[in-house]
């Protein structure tokens, strides 16, 4: 019992009480934001806005029969086939088109004799496509409308008219989607939901390497430097005929260089590992593969060049950053938990990135623009999607806070603060101070 | 009684009323003044937490001096402090070395820092190897050394380059009494035919009247006396340094701290 009591101190510290309760109340508040943001989506997935362009009496009964069904519809005007600029000006993200010729196209099935082949009618559905995350695709209502309107269709005829068994067979699948797709000024016929898990699908082991790489260049770095302070080789090295700068600069471009072996590692491993099975095969079969070129999905080499610059910045971050706190650990026990603000700066961006796209989350994105790292996890989305203001404001964000980071870790190496500053958790007493006061000494 | 200070060209260390404060006007070193000549073994001795460790990691320019100033070869520790470290070595406290490498990879590695060339870092290498008597084992990684051999591997790198000031902070702790004799006899003969100046910290107060030409005694961050070891002996009447070392702990009311590093 003792034994237990002791080792539960040991490792029960108040560091450890604050991580747990920083735990429950982080992802409580994780969760419900990420609640939040699965209902907004709901909402918006039960609302369907329809351009009706046949403006006829077959139409016009569809949709008050939807109504009826009590979907939420909001009737839209568009004209031509350039859907960019109409559907952004309605500020809008979906619209099913009833296009012309609908009731003309009905009636020819109704009217038809035995024996004729049946068609199904075509309505078109327009999506532009905002984000990659499970919770944007979420908002991509072209199933629900499909679904709406097959059921308004067979109200709407089976009230009104008489229909063969062959037509009632032929009503059970009375239309099928034509999709159009917008990604920035570029629009291709192909499904949103299909594009954005195709892309997420090739794309998803890119946080993950973003994510792995941040903790363990972190944990690299402030071990290498927490061990030279603990096993006193750093006093040996600083007071040695070589410029500090040298020093901190060699630690940084060994990690940087270790670091991007790993990247390189991380990057063809998970490519491998996401084409085993045809995990993207299977989506980019039903996808014309042009498709995903002319809306610009897939990374350019451009688009590659500027992902890897914002990843080399935010491990450039990272280095300086766990420079500092490696130096400030006074054991190897304290090192550890020193890496834990760098794993939460990590994990927090993350996980809200995995299911909800940063910028929708209202004043909490702003929260999360403060952290570096939110950057890093966005800058994909905003590559593919031509969101540059976004990609360049958090590019520039982190190179600010390197420079501010350096100047720290420079100052900290060239003055004697590598020595004199630790973080002694729950010790806040000067040791000297208490020395003093056991002599007896004044002050 | 020797002089603290006495001002000398030849001197290779003056130190010139060195304070180091912390916060809260904390003094771990206060006014601390004492110099050292060429060939000339000085000893720093007190008891834990008294501000060893801190006069001599400001001389050795890890840390900086709130009050005062250093002298080494002729450099001030404030205004050239890359000067100063051209012309000592440094071995601190319980210092360890990059387990990773070998004995010999190691000594290389720090040749090369302290060498001007790669003909001088080979002799420096020579040098080591020669004095540390780890032989075959050189080869092997510093991580299945013994606490005693790495202590003779780091104070054989750190007289290599023939320093004008070689700092060592409790140089023989590790190591058992054949290799602290050793080390104590190759301080000796260092300091003789080169010409070394030594500062050391240490609480064996055996070695420290074996090895010194003086000895300064620190306590509460004040240099409370200096002089050989036979002066002190003589002052305070008694056989021994350790004698000594207590009389003054007595005389000044110092408690002994178990605390390290001050």
């Amino acid at each position: 019992m003792y034994l237990l009591k002791k080792e539960l101190k040991e490792l029960l510290t108040p560091t450890t009480i604050v991580i747990l309760v920083l735990c429950v109340f982080g992802l409580t508040a994780l969760g419900s934001i990420m609640d939040s943001e699965i209902e907004k989506s709901s909402e918006e997935t039960g609302k369907i806005n329809i351009c009706d362009q046949d403006k006829g009496t077959f139409s016009s009964a569809i949709i008050e029969a939807m109504k009826a069904a009590d979907y939420e519809i909001n009737e839209v005007e568009l004209t031509g086939d350039d859907y960019v600029k109409q559907l952004k000006d309605l500020d809008l993200t979906s619209v099913v088109i009833i296009p012309q010729g609908f009731e003309q196209q009905m009636q020819d099935i109704i009217t038809s004799g035995e024996g004729v082949e049946l068609k199904p009618v075509n309505i078109e559905m327009v999506s532009r496509l905002e984000s990659l995350s499970l919770t944007g695709n979420m908002e991509d209502g072209s199933m629900m409308a499909t679904t709406a309107i097959d059921s308004a269709v067979k109200t709407v005829v089976y009230s009104k008219m008489g229909v063969t068994p062959e037509q009632m067979l032929m009503l059970e699948a009375p239309v099928s989607l034509k999709e159009t797709t917008i990604v920035g000024d570029k629009q291709a016929e192909a499904s949103a939901t299909m594009l954005s898990a195709y892309v997420m699908m090739s794309s998803m082991f890119v946080p993950i390497v973003i994510f792995l790489l941040i903790i363990y260049s972190s944990q690299m770095i402030m071990n290498a430097v927490a061990t030279e302070k603990i096993d006193k080789t750093l006093e040996t090295l600083l007071s040695a005929p070589i410029s500090r700068l040298s020093v901190l600069l060699a630690k940084m471009t060994a990690a940087s260089v270790v670091s991007a072996l790993y990247a390189v590692a991380f990057l063809i491993g998970f490519k491998d590992m996401m084409g085993v099975g045809g995990m993207t095969d299977t989506i980019s079969g039903a996808l014309d593969s042009s498709v995903v070129s002319q809306l610009g999905l897939d990374l350019s080499m451009g688009g590659y060049i500027m992902l890897v610059a914002q990843m080399f910045l935010s491990l450039l971050i990272t280095l300086a950053v766990s420079l500092i706190l490696g130096a400030l650990a006074k054991d190897a026990k304290s090192s550890q938990t020193l890496l834990l603000p760098i794993m939460g700066m990590v994990m927090i961006p993350y996980m809200i990135s995995m299911f909800t796209d940063i910028s929708a989350l209202g004043p909490f994105k702003w929260v999360l623009y403060a952290i570096p790292y939110s950057h890093t996890f966005m800058a994909q989305t905003n590559i593919i999607l031509n969101d540059m203001p976004a990609y360049f404001g958090g590019l520039i964000y982190q190179l600010i806070l390197l420079i501010i980071c350096m100047g720290c870790a420079v100052k900290m190496f060239t003055s004697d603060k590598i020595f004199t500053l630790t973080l002694n958790f729950g010790e806040r007493k000067n040791k000297y101070a208490k020395a003093r006061k056991k002599f007896g000494v004044k002050q | 009684m020797t002089d603290a200070y006495p001002p000398n060209e030849e001197n290779v260390l003056e130190v010139r009323g060195l304070s180091k404060q912390y916060k809260k006007g904390v003094y771990a070193s206060e006014k601390v003044s004492f110099s050292i000549g060429e060939g000339e073994v000085f000893a720093l001795i007190g008891p834990n937490g008294a501000g060893k460790t801190t006069t001599i990691r400001m001389i050795a320019t890890l840390l900086k001096a709130t009050e005062g100033d250093a002298v080494v070869a002729g450099h001030s520790i404030l205004t050239e402090p890359d000067k100063v470290r051209e012309n000592i070595t440094y071995l601190p406290d319980e210092a360890g070395a990059y387990k990773s490498m070998t004995g010999m990879n190691y000594l290389k590695f720090m040749a090369g820092i302290f060498a001007p060339d790669k003909q001088s870092a080979d002799e420096y290498v020579q040098r080591a190897v020669d004095m540390c008597g780890l032989g075959d084992r050189l080869g092997d990684k510093i991580g299945s050394y013994s606490r005693g051999m790495i202590r003779k591997l780091l104070l054989s790198r750190a007289v290599m380059s023939h320093p004008k000031l070689a700092i060592l902070d409790e140089p023989t702790s590790g190591l058992d009494i054949l290799n602290a004799l050793e080390i104590r006899r190759m301080i000796r003969e260092l300091a003789a035919t080169y010409k070394m100046g030594f500062l050391l910290s240490s609480h064996n107060m055996l070695e420290i009247e074996f090895v010194s030409d003086r000895v300064g005694i620190i306590a509460n961050g004040h240099l409370l006396n200096v002089g050989t070891p036979a002066e002190l002996k003589a002052q305070y009447g008694v056989d021994n340094l350790e004698q000594v070392f207590e009389r003054v702990v007595k005389d000044n009311e110092i408690h002994v701290s178990s605390e390290e590093g001050a």
